[in-house]
């Protein structure tokens, strides 16, 4: 799409993208102790906040400085900007590939409990929220690209199963980082889990998610970090090969059957696309 | 993958765009993104100076060598014909250089072992701030509150259920 793209204008972009990043860092980590444990914002996360209140798609006075259109071509350099750091983790499974050998029984076990996201959300989704199919594409997985490819594939994007994969889609986008920096922080500090346990449910195949959770748990355990990134990047690498079968294969089918048992009267739990299209109401 | 319904009321391609962030990452320009991924090492040069204790020559040569593994990566993508997203080549080939047993670990890993991972986190987000579309505030205005209670459910979800099997099984294996 945006083959013949020059770097003059692109530049504004990369440079509001070097002030930001100086600025971040140089603000560091930040802990803020609540009552069950600590948070800690990494400056990832400020980074983030940083480059959203420039945003003029999100404040409407940013486009002064940021054009919507240049803001756009902020997507397609995500993935290349990860590439360094998804190099780095590599760097630290070699090392300790004993770990991750010994680890191997529970590193390849632990995959199965991304299925938890069914487990936890679909009750809440289908019986407390009332949500019709929109609660398929929601709790299947936990809404990357490739699984949004999987419903676009079998329901298209416009059904309510599309509907449901693309609001966690974005409240991923926005705010999963987030989310993950929070929980493995305060799990870290609950001291109910190792630090092994906690650094291997990092991998759940988003770069991002993984940095901001392992990073958190790094930030909570220094002495850790090689461990940290060693479990959290082979984790990470393993859900990238089979994150994507696992949730055609497994998790879609699974909440499929759960849903029709759930709601047999809704229309779409009989065959057919025009009976699905019709169950959307909500 | 299947073209967006043409039954639509918005503009197609909005969401067509999203379908085709799929896993396809062959017909990627290569040209372009070896430029971006070298303005990107650029950028996290400074970042790193402030985050580590590296001299600013062990920074470049830290990025280089990450940088190379990048680029050998995105070429495994590319002519490989097993369909695997650019990232995992590009940790694969990282674990390859980093592995103690073969020869040439002794000298790749400490050239990177310095640089800090958690800043180059930072550049990523930061562009990833101002990806966010008026797609995906359309989007988070119509879904409201309950997609964001079940995404974080989801998220806190997948964590837990991880934790709790590898938690399990790392006693279990006496891996502990």
């Amino acid at each position: 799409m945006e083959t013949a793209r020059g770097l003059a204008q692109l530049w504004p972009l990369h440079l509001a993208v070097l002030i930001i990043g100086v600025v971040c860092q140089l603000i560091g980590v930040r802990a803020i102790p609540i009552g069950i444990g600590t948070i800690l914002l990494l400056p990832m996360l400020f980074a983030f906040a940083l480059a959203l209140v420039l945003n003029p798609n999100v404040v409407r006075a940013a486009t002064a400085i940021m054009p919507v259109r240049r803001a756009a071509a902020a997507s397609p350099l995500i993935v290349v900007a990860i590439m360094p750091f998804i190099a780095r983790f590599g760097a630290d499974i070699g090392p300790g590939i004993e770990l991750v050998i010994r680890s191997g029984p529970a590193l390849l076990l632990q995959e199965i409990g991304n299925l938890g996201t069914i487990l936890l959300a679909f009750p809440i989704a289908v019986w407390v929220l009332r949500m019709g199919r929109e609660s398929i594409g929601a709790v299947h997985s936990i809404a990357r690209e490739p699984n949004i490819a999987i419903i676009a594939d079998r329901y298209g994007l416009r059904s309510p199963e599309g509907t449901g994969v693309l609001g966690v889609y974005v409240m991923g986008t926005l705010f999963g980082t987030f989310i993950f920096a929070v929980i493995a922080s305060l799990l870290s500090t609950a001291g109910v889990f190792s630090v092994e346990a906690l650094a291997m449910a990092c991998g759940v195949g988003s770069g991002s998610m993984m940095a901001a959770c392992s990073g958190a748990l790094a930030a909570a355990e220094p002495g850790a970090a090689e461990t940290i990134t060693a479990l959290a990047g082979s984790s990470n690498l393993l859900t990238y090969a089979t994150g994507m079968y696992v949730s055609l294969f497994v998790a879609l089918p699974l909440v499929e059957w759960m849903y029709r048992r759930a709601r047999p009267e809704d229309p779409g739990s009989a065959r057919g696309r025009t009976a699905r299209r019709e169950g959307a109401a909500r | 993958m299947t073209a967006a319904d043409a039954t639509s009321q918005e503009p197609a391609d909005d969401l067509a765009g999203l379908e085709s962030s799929g896993p396809d990452e062959r017909r990627i320009a290569l040209g372009p993104t070896l430029r971006d991924l070298a303005i990107i090492s650029l950028i996290s040069v400074p970042i790193q100076a402030i985050a580590t204790e590296l001299s600013v020559p062990d920074i470049v040569i830290g990025l280089a060598v990450l940088y190379g593994m990048a680029v050998l990566g995105l070429l495994l993508t590319r002519y490989v014909p097993l369909r695997l997203p650019s990232v995992a080549w590009i940790s694969l080939v990282a674990v390859l250089f980093t592995l103690p047993m073969l020869p040439w670990a002794g000298v790749i890993f400490p050239l990177v072992e310095g640089i800090d991972f958690l800043a180059l986190a930072v550049p990523p987000l930061a562009y990833a701030g101002f990806a966010i579309s008026s797609l995906e505030i359309g989007v988070l205005k119509r879904s409201g509150w309950k997609i964001l209670l079940i995404a974080i459910l989801v998220f806190a979800g997948t964590y837990v259920g991880s934790a709790v099997v590898a938690e399990i099984s790392l006693r279990l294996t006496g891996a502990l």
